[in-house]
């Protein structure tokens, strides 16, 4: 997965923000959207991301990959992905 | 709700603006007017833009601009003037720019743009370049935009798309070309622009001086918002037909209380709170972006900015005094 060439993301200290600079649209997450953001960035899989994550909660990388598919829908469904 | 509530969240349809700009570290836009000299001589300039300013930016100080506006990971610039193309820096700056991942979007006249200018531009892999077309004829467009050429701003329009090159017409409605607005979004979808951008004109600067000669009538702007609402569905999917219904009054009764997270900075490189108003908040000469940025977060509270913004929504005729600068912070 690659972020379409004019979506920029920038960590905050709240978490990250997503901006589609051709559409003039900005998103924001928290700081779980942020890691997941990160990781994408760096083009880690979804099963990779789910594991990353499973180590900083109390869940299993199943239980987090529901959340985290629904979290990168939602980034397809707002076309900010190639 | 969506279903990764908790994860992401969407801020409401946001131009650019951060509904809280206190988190942000640093702005998401830059809005640059690199330089003021222009070729033409508009009836409606914001900038009232003709000659040099005698303290612009030098070379090294524009780009030591753009390496902060890397440095601080600012996603987004538009680079306009006066005409940037004039300045003999600025494609340097723009490949500084782009090749560093910023996302750039070119406002110019568009005389300027031939064949190997267009190709530098298609390298340049920017956002987009903006053309400022003002009618759908030779007519209209050259009566505001004196010196204009209608016929030498459509072929650069041409060669741009030719050349792959993301292009937005902008239209400045007025009483000169209002009537135009339909045939010149169906001649920006025959060209293969990519959008159409156009909203009430802004009482400022020489729009500002020229209010009487240039302001449509509420009738005028009621049949052309109508007009666009049908090319909107017209073109749906084929051409991006965006108008911004409010005028600049109304844009800063928002503003006051939500200001934008983005930074205005003028050819001497001194910072504007907004087009608008006259308040700087700072100087890049003296300041870092960095903590200009500071500066602008706390001024958008300052009385003094408050008590006039109010006075200026109360009586629009004090925008005429946008581009007489005051100091904030001396």
């Amino acid at each position: 997965m690659v972020f379409q060439k004019y979506v920029k993301v920038r960590q905050e200290r709240f978490g990250a923000v997503v901006f589609d600079t051709l559409k003039e649209k900005v998103f924001v997450s928290n700081q779980t959207g942020a890691g997941i953001l990160r990781l994408l960035g760096e083009g880690a899989s979804i099963h990779d991301i789910c594991e990353e994550l499973s180590k900083g909660y109390d869940r299993t990388s199943a239980q987090l990959s529901v959340e985290v598919n629904n979290f990168v829908d939602e980034l397809r469904k707002r076309e900010l992905f190639i | 709700m969506n279903k990764a509530q908790g994860i992401i969240e969407e801020l409401e349809d946001i131009d650019i603006v951060g509904s809280n700009i206190e988190d942000f570290d640093a702005p998401l836009f830059i809005a640059w007017q690199l330089n003021s000299a222009c070729n033409l001589d508009c009836l409606h300039c914001c900038e009232e833009a003709g000659h040099k300013m005698p303290d612009e930016f030098n070379r090294n100080e524009a780009i030591d601009f753009c390496s902060q506006i890397i440095d601080l990971k600012i996603p987004y610039a538009a680079i306009s003037g006066g005409e940037p193309m004039l300045c003999p820096h600025f494609f340097e700056l723009a490949e500084m720019l782009t090749s560093n991942g910023v996302s750039l979007k070119v406002e110019t006249n568009g005389m300027f743009i031939g064949d190997k200018e267009a190709k530098r531009f298609a390298r340049l892999g920017m956002r987009s370049i903006q053309i400022s077309i003002d009618g759908a004829t030779a007519e209209a467009h050259e009566i505001m935009r004196k010196k204009g050429d209608f016929k030498k701003t459509v072929d650069a329009c041409k060669l741009l798309i030719e050349n792959d090159v993301n292009t937005e017409i902008v239209f400045v409605p007025t009483k000169f070309n209002i009537h135009e607005v339909g045939k010149a979004i169906d001649m920006a979808y025959c060209l293969g622009a990519y959008g159409f951008y156009t909203g009430k004109i802004m009482r400022i600067g020489r729009a500002a001086q020229n209010w009487d000669l240039l302001c449509p009538s509420e009738e005028q702007y009621a049949e052309a918002f109508e007009i666009l609402k049908t090319k909107q569905i017209q073109y749906d999917g084929k051409i991006k037909v965006y108008y911004y219904p409010y005028d600049v009054i109304d844009e800063l009764k928002y503003r006051l209380y939500h200001p934008a997270a983005s930074l205005l900075v003028i050819p001497n490189g001194k910072v504007k709170l907004i087009g608008p108003l006259p308040f700087l908040c700072g100087d890049l000469r003296r300041q870092s972006l960095k903590d200009i940025w500071k500066r602008y977060k706390k001024a958008w509270k300052e009385k003094a900015v408050v008590d006039f913004t109010k006075r200026v929504i109360n009586d629009p005729k004090l925008l005429c005094e946008s581009n007489k600068w005051v100091e904030l912070y001396l």
